[in-house]
């Protein structure tokens, strides 16, 4: 039985482990958290060893994998704490504050060759996967221009807690928010060459509600996004990416794909070819919170078993963070271009 | 008895399991709820005289209007699903877990709208796990307690959370609760129906009431069609089926067939939003519905 720990017992962390707990041959063995009240409520109704320090936790159990669930400017520590102690790890989403802070982290983990994976948990849900798939396959022809967007009704008026306090959450939607689309961005399009950006804050005083950018790939395709959560009428997070290309265009949201093609091409017909989650539904083991939440749960537990691959490891999420750093950088210079 | 045919309520709110595009179109036209009381007025004229109701913020307004109708307040049947979870998980990400139940716990008015013995006030209330989660359940019933309640489900989020958790006692302390202090039925909403039967193997709960996705696709079920059919044939359950459709994506005459050929499906949620479109999809359930065998 292969005994995970999970550290950070708030919205991400109940999921989590509930998640891993379900899995064949996984079993939570402690949590740990800083509110002792959840750790009084948890005990209250649930036989398990429950910690308010992760150190004493991680010595204790001696867990073979841990999930690190906690406001982001613990990540760096608590992750180089399980390196230490070669403890796979799978880590919420971002990686760090700035890219800079992960440096020491990530080389080390090279060294080690330790399994870790960052919760850009889009990757596994079906319509991002689906279109992933097709402009892989090269059906589109050369890349040209794509649009992208990253919406969510969350903030109208000043936030509460640590994700709006820039010392424990690094910043405002971008790093929050858009990294889901920039880590989508990255693994579609490969490397970035340059970004200019422009953030704006509104009900936050010190972060940034709303972002925008332009963004150049080495490849040669370029386009903007765009992201807030202060946005109305998106009752849940919705990511959109439009592609334009030499044969056709694509359009991808968490809902379908639709696919138009010029010319038949790579086993897609010529015209519209539209997928809707039901035509890409699989069912799992246990969802809890969206099937996306399981796939990675499951695939990060096979790669720690069979030292194999995952999507979206350490090394993945410190690229999105420099893009994240370069989005602040070049905002805080009205938009000039930063150089990747 | 249970309502054989119960009108959902997502259309109303925006939500759409295929298109959240389609769903934020719906949720503008049905911002004036005088539509939505209309749709639902038709339906209970025409013998669906049942609903299902989260907790939606405007789920609130719509139970005052629904007050404000002594016939509807009578006899249309709630079934009722707690918490609403996307309002959770965004307070979540606004503030935090704790906060949340702080927030909710120490709200006056919902003191006073319950009387509840306070004692040592939310310091010693939050000590005790199974307390903050009844006073969560009456805070979240409240607004709704003059309705005809005649079930009240477990939402998926929490009973399927609950089940990854293996905790058993949640579910039986849940189901304690509702039927005491509301004697209503009991029920859980979930995802993944077969691995949550064998976890009720394991507790005082018989033939529970369960809502599920089911539909000849497999969407949105959990692991497989094929074991939840398995589930179906072996289980003592009463099934409320949802997403019978795929979210539209079937057509009712096939999508109701396949339905009816399994066992204990005793309830079906249809959402519907145009009066046409409401009768088609009653005459089509009725149509192809079974004889439920001895009860």
């Amino acid at each position: 039985m292969m005994k995970v720990a999970v550290v950070g017992i708030g919205k991400m962390g109940l999921l989590h482990a509930g998640i891993m707990n379900a899995l064949d041959g996984v079993q939570l063995c402690a949590i740990c958290d800083a509110s002792k009240f959840l750790l009084d409520f948890a005990r209250g109704l649930k036989n398990l060893p429950v910690y308010d320090d992760y150190l004493t936790m991680l010595d204790k159990e001696k867990p073979d994998a841990a999930v690190i669930t906690t406001p982001v400017f613990l990540h760096v520590p608590m992750a180089g704490e399980c390196v230490k102690r070669n403890i796979p790890f799978l880590l919420e989403k971002p990686l760090s504050i700035t890219s800079t802070d992960a440096d020491n982290l990530v080389k080390e983990i090279e060294r080690r060759n330790l399994t870790t994976m960052v919760g850009y948990m889009m990757r596994y849900i079906e319509t991002f996967a689906k279109a992933k798939e097709i402009m892989t396959s090269g059906a589109l022809g050369r890349l040209i221009t794509f649009n992208a967007t990253i919406y969510v009704s969350q903030l109208f008026q000043r936030g509460k807690g640590w994700r709006y306090d820039k010392k424990e959450s690094g910043g405002g939607v971008v790093i929050g928010q858009a990294t889901h689309l920039i880590d989508l961005l990255l693994w579609y399009f490969g490397q970035v060459e340059s970004i200019s950006a422009h953030t704006k804050n509104w009900y936050s005083q010190e972060l940034e509600d709303f972002a925008h950018g332009y963004i150049e790939f080495r490849s040669g395709l370029s386009g903007w996004f765009d992201s807030s959560w202060s946005i109305r009428h998106h009752r849940l997070l919705e990511v959109t990416i439009n592609v334009h290309a030499e044969n056709g265009n694509l359009t991808v949201t968490g809902d379908l794909v639709k696919l138009f093609l010029d010319k038949k091409a790579e086993g897609y017909s010529q015209g519209w070819t539209n997928f809707y989650k039901p035509d890409l539904f699989e069912g799992v083991k246990i969802d809890v919170g969206g099937p996306q939440y399981t796939r990675q749960d499951a695939s990060f537990i096979d790669a720690v078993k069979s030292k194999g691959k995952v999507e979206s490891d350490v090394k993945n999420a410190y690229e999105v963070q420099k893009i994240v750093d370069a989005v602040y950088l070049s905002a805080s210079k009205h938009g000039e271009p930063v150089r990747l | 008895m249970l309502d054989k045919i119960l009108l959902g309520h997502n259309q109303f709110f925006g939500v759409n399991h295929l298109e959240a595009q389609t769903g934020n179109q719906k949720e503008a036209y049905f911002s004036d709820i005088s539509r939505i009381m209309d749709i639902i007025n038709f339906c209970f004229e025409n013998g669906v005289q049942a609903m299902m109701m989260s907790t939606h913020e405007r789920a609130r307004l719509l139970s005052e209007e629904i007050q404000r109708d002594p016939k509807l307040t009578k006899n249309l049947g709630i079934y009722l699903l707690v918490p609403y979870a996307a309002k959770y998980i965004r307070q979540a990400n606004e503030k935090g877990l704790v906060n949340i139940v702080r927030d909710s716990l120490s709200a006056t008015t919902f003191q006073e709208k319950l009387g509840m013995f306070w004692r040592g006030g939310v310091g010693l209330l939050t000590k005790d796990a199974k307390k903050i989660l009844t006073a969560m359940i009456d805070f979240e019933v409240a607004p709704f307690i003059n309705l005809n309640l005649r079930a009240i489900f477990l939402h998926d989020v929490l009973t399927d959370l609950v089940l990854g958790w293996n905790m058993p006692n949640v579910l039986e302390l849940f189901a304690a609760h509702v039927q005491e202090k509301y004697r209503a039925i009991p029920a859980f909403c979930t995802k993944n129906l077969p691995k949550l039967m064998n976890l009720l193997e394991y507790t005082a709960i018989k033939n529970p009431l369960m809502m599920a996705s089911i539909n000849k696709l497999g969407f949105q079920v959990n692991p497989s069609r094929e074991a939840f059919e398995e589930c179906l044939h072996t289980n003592q359950l009463r099934l409320l089926a949802m997403s019978t459709l795929a979210s539209g994506y079937l057509k009712p005459g096939e999508a109701y067939e396949y339905l009816f050929s399994l066992p204990h499906v005793e309830s079906v949620v249809v959402g519907v939003s145009r009066k046409d479109h409401a009768l088609e999809t009653f005459q089509e359930i009725r149509q192809n519905w079974y004889v439920i065998p001895s009860s």
